[in-house]
């Protein structure tokens, strides 16, 4: 499977990460803040067995934006629903600040393609869901809400109930409400695919701003090289089914970064370099 | 909604109905009609007038017994929907059962109710629970099981417990399909009223049909009649009153901008 990609001297290609080396890059921290370790999975699909990954391997440094891009169906959301502790691996481990937790739900923030805000839920209240079902105090974190929706400019709608906005205004709020939770990680699950083009950029700026301020560790799914190179640290490939890593590509670009970035020669050599992989991959 | 646009619902039912009475009126007095077989509506109009205090207690007795058992009932059946939603073994052994349970006239227990529990209010409750449990119990385990999954799977990746899950997502969702059942509930109520009424009782509108029949006094029996149609309108809307009031979220002015009257 693993066909020959350019290996361009940024671009460090790893097909089997060892679990036991400790990554060197990343503002020198010692330890990941989440490290998945040779993660496999199948599942039953009649009487055959659907090897959805196997060996995938993956760190995320503290205050690290990572982006995970592949094929459709290679197993991008089922690797997050690990994460979050909804499905198990069959094989390997996720650690969390050096503590396993397979199988233990609750420690990342997550926010899905749809928006999935309670419609009978005022905006306000959406925002503190995950505050609140972790037993935070609420009027605490109800004006912590309002303070965020004033800072993003949706203070007016507060008190509205979620239908009442655009698909964009609903992934805005879904964004604060992951970002105001006490998980210190977030999952992201190709937040921006539903959205039209234009939204979608938008939304793009908006996140790249917000996180920029508000430092997070972060995985990021997405089909859309652009947004990954925009916003990430660091993008894994994924190969096609079976899913494994078949490239961890580190962004170089500084921050604070502006859109204008993809345009500059750099962005459009390294977008092309990954739109290549993906293409090798897809045509197998 | 503007009270146009109400009325703009409400008059062609209003106009069919006045027609109806209009044509009923003339039907009697053309082919003259004895009163004992069909009373005219302003001859049944004059009777509710004089017969008026003695129906009082009658109706006070049925609306009691009505809503004591749709009481009773509801709140078993939400109960019952909730631990067989809890307990899945449970609802797999037991749902097949009360989905077959809805093709039963329960009402036909009645007699055999009488010979367990006597001819006191016991067997008339147990008339009225019976038949608004099954459908409050039903709606709400399929409102319950409809829980939008990405909802769910959000909730359970953030960490939301057994509980939260229920309370803040599973009993909110399921609300349109329990007033869905509720409604059904309520009319089957006063039918089972009624019914109980006939089997073993002395006081209630029931009651005083069976009275009246023995006596051929129709206008009485429809007198009681339209006081029966007027109690289940009456209690079907506040349960629509209720569900706009519980289910506010979705039902303010932008999701009908034409106005009108809701579809049920
Ligand atoms: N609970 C499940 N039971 C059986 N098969 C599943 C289950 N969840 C996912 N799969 C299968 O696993 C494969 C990977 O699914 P997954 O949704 O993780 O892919 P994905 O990379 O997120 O795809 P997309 O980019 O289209 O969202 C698919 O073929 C899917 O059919
Ligand atoms: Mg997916």
């Amino acid at each position: 499977m693993s066909d020959p990609i350019h290996p361009a001297a940024s671009i460090l290609v790893e097909p089997e990460v060892d679990a036991s080396s400790t990554p060197l890059q990343a503002n020198g921290n010692p330890r990941p803040f989440l490290e998945l370790r040779g993660i496999s999975k199948s599942f039953a699909q009649g009487k055959q067995q659907l090897q959805v990954m196997e060996n995938i391997s993956l760190t995320v440094h503290e205050g690290e934006f990572v982006s995970v891009i592949g094929p459709s169906g290679s197993g991008k959301s089922t690797l997050l629903q690990m994460i979050g502790g909804v499905m198990l691996p069959d094989q390997g481990d996720i650690i969390l600040q050096n503590q396993r937790i397979n199988g233990l739900q609750g420690k990342a923030g997550y926010m899905p393609q749809q928006p999935a805000l309670l419609p009978w839920r005022t905006i306000e209240k959406n925002v503190i869901l995950a505050r609140e079902t972790a037993g935070m105090p609420r009027q605490e974190s109800l004006a912590l809400a309002r303070n965020w929706l004033d800072k993003v400019g949706l203070g007016g709608f507060a008190r509205a109930y979620p239908r009442t906005l655009s698909g964009g205004m609903q992934q805005r709020v879904a964004f604060l409400r992951a970002l105001l939770g006490p998980q210190s990680l977030l999952c992201l699950d190709e937040p921006f695919s539903a959205l039209d083009a234009f939204t979608r950029s938008e939304m793009q700026a908006w996140l790249l701003r917000i996180w920029e301020e508000n430092r997070r560790s972060v995985v990021f799914i997405t089909h859309h090289i652009e947004e990954a190179l925009l916003l990430s640290d660091t993008i894994y490939v994924l190969s096609s089914r079976p899913a494994h890593v078949i490239q961890k590509v580190p962004v170089p670009f500084p921050r604070p970064r502006r859109e204008e970035l993809v345009d500059t020669p750099e962005f459009i050599a390294l977008r092309r370099q990954l739109t290549e992989a993906l293409r090798a991959e897809l045509n197998g | 909604m503007s009270i146009r646009a109400w009325w703009k619902g409400i008059w062609p039912p209003f106009g069919a109905v006045v027609l109806l009475l209009v044509l009923w009126q003339l039907a009697t007095s053309l082919f003259q009609i004895e009163d004992w077989i069909l009373p005219s509506p302003a001859r049944i109009a004059q009777e509710a007038e004089k017969s008026y205090t003695s129906l009082l207690g009658h109706t006070w007795a049925t609306l009691k017994l009505t809503l004591s058992g749709f009481g009773i009932g509801a709140a078993t059946g939400l109960i019952v929907a909730g631990v067989l939603h809890y307990i899945p073994f449970l609802r797999r052994a037991l749902y097949p059962l009360l989905i077959l349970s809805q093709n039963i006239p329960l009402i036909a227990l009645g007699p055999l109710l009488i010979i367990w529990f006597g001819f006191g209010l016991l067997s008339k409750l147990i008339v009225i629970v019976l038949v608004c449990f099954f459908p409050i119990t039903v709606a709400a385990l399929g409102g319950l099981a409809g829980t939008d999954r990405v909802m769910m799977n959000y909730m359970q990746m953030i960490g939301a417990t057994r509980g939260q899950i229920f309370w803040k997502l599973e009993l909110p969702y399921s609300l349109p399909a329990v007033f869905s059942g509720l409604k059904i509930a309520a009319t089957y109520s006063i039918m089972g009223a009624i019914i109980a009424e006939w089997i073993s009782s002395s006081e209630g509108l029931g009651y005083y049909m069976l009275l009246q029949q023995s006596a051929f006094r129709t206008d009485r029996m429809f007198v009681a009649i339209m006081i029966v149609i007027a109690f289940s309108l009456i209690m079907f809307s506040l349960i629509v009153l209720l569900e706009k009031w519980c289910i506010r979220w979705q039902n303010d002015s932008t999701a009908h901008p034409k106005g009108g009257i809701d579809r049920v």
